[in-house]
């Protein structure tokens, strides 16, 4: 595999990696149903710990919850940690958003629930489709059409796996 | 290794005990560039001391370094006190430009924490801030009479420098700071190596994260003499006893495997040593912590042995 693709923990697989205890303030996000128990668990350390928290709770990563997201980065402070517990796709859009608002990797907790699904960008067209696909599968754009193959190959910021004709 | 002959320009009295020295090539060619932060090791009679480049870092006509010497601690400076006695005209060697203390590009703002001289890289990384439009603050504590550029950084910086001689003011500012900054803000400290462990571990208990925090560290403890270990050489087979208050730089010398070397003092990265087996004790302040924790390469001239057996690549 790449190293550009996640290796974050998988529940169920891998141990929690629970809450961050050197952090001043959180952010927790949940989506999708299997991520729930988890974040409950990882707000209820942080709120006997009396630290500040910003949740939400949602089905996917979708712009509203994006946009929200960008929002409290812009109010956050050094020191502050987000933990994000949901499908890869989701997580990694949500991933891409805390980099961008100064974020560093250091300063992120992850616990993936899924990746069935895969968000696949097009080198040819641009255009990101998501769908039920793996590296190595192919998969039309949703976009220009053409056949893509997935590459196990992940941009962080487009929170994508590269697509490419053969 | 490249040396650099440097001819002194300039001496100027900065304040008492503190001199700026400007150094040039002697043909009056470029120097070397380098980015903010970086710093050269002069080589100051007997003694090798690190100064930070105060000047602009492209293709430079001079080198400026701002040295302190206390006279009532003259023994410890006497790398400094050497400094301080040349003249325009006298001649110095020095290593090229060496960056560990550089601008993150990807930081929203740097937040520059300044104990004393050590302000002398944040003169740099101010100057190269204002340059670029980058977002950037400065505290700086330092001894009644001693507050070095307070004129150029208060007029650069206007409300973004808070500068004092009260240690208790300071130490407030500097708590209100680190639970202020704006996401993206890295901190970069230097000073005094207590006053360095403090705002780290301050910062460290505000939730920021090591790799938010850059520290440039020039006034080495001396290091404990060390536990004896054996160094096993692959490439000749041969073991090199290092006993204790020996360097493994000094032992492997005097084994007649010369390592090139320049600060002596775990900063410069020259004597990096490559391990094969065995766990390096990093005692340096060169390596960063992934390749710390990879053990596979140890300064040899202040770093020794957790292991009896060191097995290097020489």
């Amino acid at each position: 595999m790449s190293r550009s693709v996640p290796c974050w923990p998988r529940a169920g697989t891998d141990p929690d990696p629970g809450v961050d205890e050197t952090g001043r303030a959180y952010a927790v996000m949940a989506f999708g149903p299997d991520a729930a128990a988890i974040a409950a668990r990882w707000c209820d350390r942080i709120a006997a710990r009396g630290r500040p928290l910003w949740v939400r709770r949602s089905d996917r990563a979708s712009d509203e919850v994006l946009a929200a997201l960008a929002e409290h980065l812009g109010t956050a402070t050094v020191g502050w940690r987000l933990m994000l517990a949901g499908p890869e796709a989701d997580a990694l859009r949500a991933h891409a958003v805390a980099l961008a608002g100064g974020a560093l990797d250091a300063e992120l907790t992850l616990l993936i629930t899924g990746d069935e699904h895969r968000r696949v960008w097009c080198a040819h067209c641009g255009e990101t489709t998501e769908a039920r696909t793996s590296p190595g599968d192919h998969l039309p754009c949703a976009g220009c059409g053409r056949t893509l193959v997935v590459h196990a190959h992940v941009s962080r910021p487009r929170a994508a796996y590269l697509g490419a004709i053969p | 290794m490249t040396v650099l002959h440097l001819v002194v320009a300039r001496s100027t009295e900065l304040a008492p005990g503190i001199r700026e020295l400007a150094l040039a090539d002697p043909d009056g060619r470029p120097l070397p560039s380098h980015p903010a932060g970086s710093h050269l090791v002069v080589e100051c009679g007997p003694v090798r001391n690190a100064y930070s480049l105060t000047g602009p870092g492209a293709a430079p006509a001079e080198y400026t370094i701002a040295v302190l010497c206390r006279p009532d601690r003259r023994r410890e400076h006497s790398g400094a006190a050497y400094l301080h006695a040349l003249r325009p005209g006298d001649r110095v060697c020095a290593s090229p430009p060496r960056s560990a203390f550089a601008p993150v590009s990807t930081a929203r703002r740097h937040l520059l924490v300044a104990g004393g001289i050590g302000v002398t890289p944040m003169v740099a990384h101010v100057r190269d801030a204002q340059r670029w439009g980058r977002d950037v603050a400065l505290l700086y504590v330092h001894r009644p009479g001693a507050g070095v550029f307070s004129d150029e950084l208060a007029t650069r910086l206007g409300p973004e420098l808070f500068r004092t001689t009260d240690r208790g003011a300071f130490g407030r500012r500097l708590a209100d700071a680190l639970t202020a900054q704006p996401l993206g803000t890295h901190l970069y400290v230097c000073g005094p190596g207590g006053f360095t462990d403090r705002v780290l571990a301050e910062a460290s208990a505000a939730g920021w994260v090591p790799q938010r925090l850059h520290a440039e560290r020039f006034v080495a403890a001396e290091p404990a003499p060390g536990r004896a270990f054996v160094a096993r050489l692959a490439r000749s087979g041969r073991d090199v006893a290092v006993p204790g208050g020996t360097s493994l730089l000094d032992a492997l010398a005097a084994a007649g495997v010369v390592v090139p070397s320049l600060c002596r003092r775990g900063f410069c990265g020259e004597c990096r040593v490559p391990v094969l087996a065995g766990a390096p004790l990093h005692r340096d302040e060169y390596l960063d912590p992934d390749e710390r924790a990879a053990g596979d390469a140890v300064m040899c001239c202040v770093s020794r042995s957790e292991t009896d057996t060191l097995e290097l690549d020489l």
